[in-house]
């Protein structure tokens, strides 16, 4: 099992990360309900997070400055959920729905 | 940097003060502690004070402030303690509103002070978080709370597609201090090749940071968010989020010197569009605010244009127009908060206000003369040095640059056509308050800093 993870290369994280994070992004972009958009911005988070351990690694950086790194962004992504699933909450209790079908009343 | 402390404990400390209090009764109190948060950063940036050895512990280089963006970093807290000053305070108990804002300022001075890309990153979150809560603040509201929803989902939006750039350049040159990353990009601009990584993680971070300034192709969500959050927040983040995110910016650019001449090249249009797009959209609007938002979004094309250029030792120039805009914005946000009402959201609020109140009046011309670059307000002084800076690496852009402000006179001017409208005979009445006293300040220093230049030498 140790013998695939030492001959895969960086390369193949980057394009997993990738993927994993094209597939966020286009959620963002496609999905409608609230809810399932914060869960493609987790996705597009934890991609990040999984490029910069292989990166660390990789590199063989001795600070580990990129695995430091994800920690924060962890911290970071626990606080944006939480405030964000409040948001959803306080507009659910005003619209009765968590779709982002509603963001179309301020026009001008 | 004391400031960041005394701001973020004060802001701890008044949260606990006021949870029985009227914000009313506190709002000085919050004014004074990020007045004196500027007076101490400017005091260190002119070397009066040292408080180095209270920082040992902070990981050497991370955080470092150079006189400059010291001072822009007083400019960012001082006009905090404006914007919290002018602003009407809401009628229910809690301080929960100022104490985010100063939380949320805290970021803001981590971000112009990062020397590291972790340390920007936490900047700009620290920054946003408190403002995705403060934007739905009045919870009842419907268009408060889809500005909130709106601004929540652009924020973490741009934040993930900030850390694959932060994450791009770390693999790209295996650091995250901007002095490194300079010292790699000039070893491979000596091999005439820069690694694609780093452009990559260039383009994505910027794109990041351009999402929280609002240049254009990335700038839908900010009009509808200035438009539903009350009128205090969104002055705040036109103002603050604006300056911390173009000092941040600038900052960050100080690193990738070597690919100047790469960056700059799709960095142009997107100021040049931002400038004329801003300005021409801003010439439909019906709301004042709406209208403001988009001077802000034309705001942020021409200083676009000005960090094309290698950004090393005139940072100053930067720090003059995010004060004259600062200034100006925040005036016409006050004004804007004093006379609309709920149905009447356009320029005709000010009908007539030179017969019933001539300070207020006198304040909103100089402002919007300031905010439009004329002669005599700090304003001009600041364009003419942005658009002087800019010139030799970005002709063109300045060029539409010039278009879009002589566009952008037409929608400031707008208030003037009514100005001295009456309707009926209105006897002028001006009670003099602290408020008054606050925005006697602001409007003098806009002229007497546009009259006598000098005088910002010495701020710099």
């Amino acid at each position: 099992m140790l013998t695939i993870f030492h001959s895969l290369e960086i390369s193949h994280y980057i394009y997993l990360s990738t993927v994993l994070f094209s597939i966020g992004l286009f959620g963002v972009l496609f999905r409608r309900n609230a809810i399932i958009l914060l869960m493609c911005i987790e996705l597009m988070l934890n991609a990040v997070n999984l490029l910069l351990a292989a990166f660390t690694e990789y590199m063989g950086d001795v600070q580990a400055n990129g695995q430091m790194f994800v920690f924060f962004i962890m911290v970071v992504a626990a606080a944006e959920a939480a405030v964000g699933l409040a948001i959803i909450v306080m507009v659910y209790r005003n619209t009765r729905k968590t779709d982002v079908s509603f963001l179309d009343q301020l026009k001008d | 940097m004391i400031a960041i402390a005394i701001v973020f404990f004060g802001a701890l400390a008044l949260l606990f003060i006021g949870l029985n209090k009227e914000e009313k009764s506190l709002k000085l109190a919050a004014a004074s502690i990020l007045g004196l948060a500027g007076i101490s950063i400017f005091a260190e940036s002119k070397g009066i004070i040292n408080v180095d050895a209270f920082f040992t512990w902070v990981p050497a280089g991370m955080i470092t402030f150079n006189p400059t963006a010291q001072v822009i970093a007083a400019i960012l807290t001082v006009m905090a303690m404006i914007i919290i000053n002018l602003m009407p305070a809401v009628s229910r108990k809690g301080m929960d509103v100022i104490a985010l804002m100063m939380f949320s300022l805290c970021g803001g001075l981590l971000m112009i002070g990062a020397q590291h890309l972790v340390v920007l990153f936490l900047g700009i979150e620290i920054l946003s978080i408190p403002l995705f809560v403060l934007a739905g603040s009045e919870k009842d509201d419907i268009y408060g709370n889809e500005a909130s929803l709106k601004y929540f989902l652009m924020g973490a939006f741009s934040t993930a597609i900030f850390l694959l750039g932060a994450t791009f350049l770390y693999g790209g040159s295996g650091t995250m201090y901007y002095h490194e990353i300079l010292l790699r990009l000039s070893f491979a601009e000596h091999f005439g090749e820069f690694p694609i990584l780093m452009q990559t993680g260039l383009v994505l971070v910027s794109v990041g940071l351009l999402f929280k300034v609002s240049a254009v192709p990335f700038h839908f969500w900010s009009p509808d968010v200035y438009e539903g959050s009350p009128n205090r927040i969104a002055a705040f983040m036109a103002i603050i989020v604006k300056i911390a995110g173009f000092a941040a910016f600038a900052q960050l650019l100080t690193a990738f010197v070597p690919m100047q001449t790469w960056y700059s090249n799709w960095m142009l249009p997107i100021s040049a569009i931002t400038v004329l797009a801003g300005n021409i959209m801003a010439l439909a609007q019906q709301s004042y605010k709406r209208m403001l938002a988009y001077s802000s979004i034309s705001h942020a094309g021409y200083l676009l244009l000005f960090l094309l250029q290698p950004i090393q030792e005139n940072f100053q120039v930067l720090g003059v127009y995010l004060l004259s805009y600062g200034l100006g914005t925040a005036v016409l946000f006050y004004l804007f908060d004093k006379y609309a009402t709920s149905q009447d959201k356009t320029v005709g609020i000010f009908t007539g206000i030179a017969y019933t109140n001539r300070f207020d009046a006198m304040a909103l011309i100089v402002a919007t003369l300031t905010v439009a670059g004329i002669p005599s307000t700090i304003g001009f002084i600041a364009k003419y040095q942005l658009f002087t800076a800019a010139f030799p690496t970005a002709m063109w852009g300045v060029l539409l640059a010039l278009v879009g402000s002589a566009i952008s006179i037409s929608y400031y001017f707008k208030p003037f056509r009514v100005l001295f409208k009456t309707e009926s005979d209105v006897q002028p009445s001006i009670h003099f308050t602290w408020k008054y006293v606050c925005l006697l300040g602001v409007t003098l220093s806009m002229v007497i800093l546009g009259l006598f230049p000098v005088l910002l030498n010495w701020i710099f």
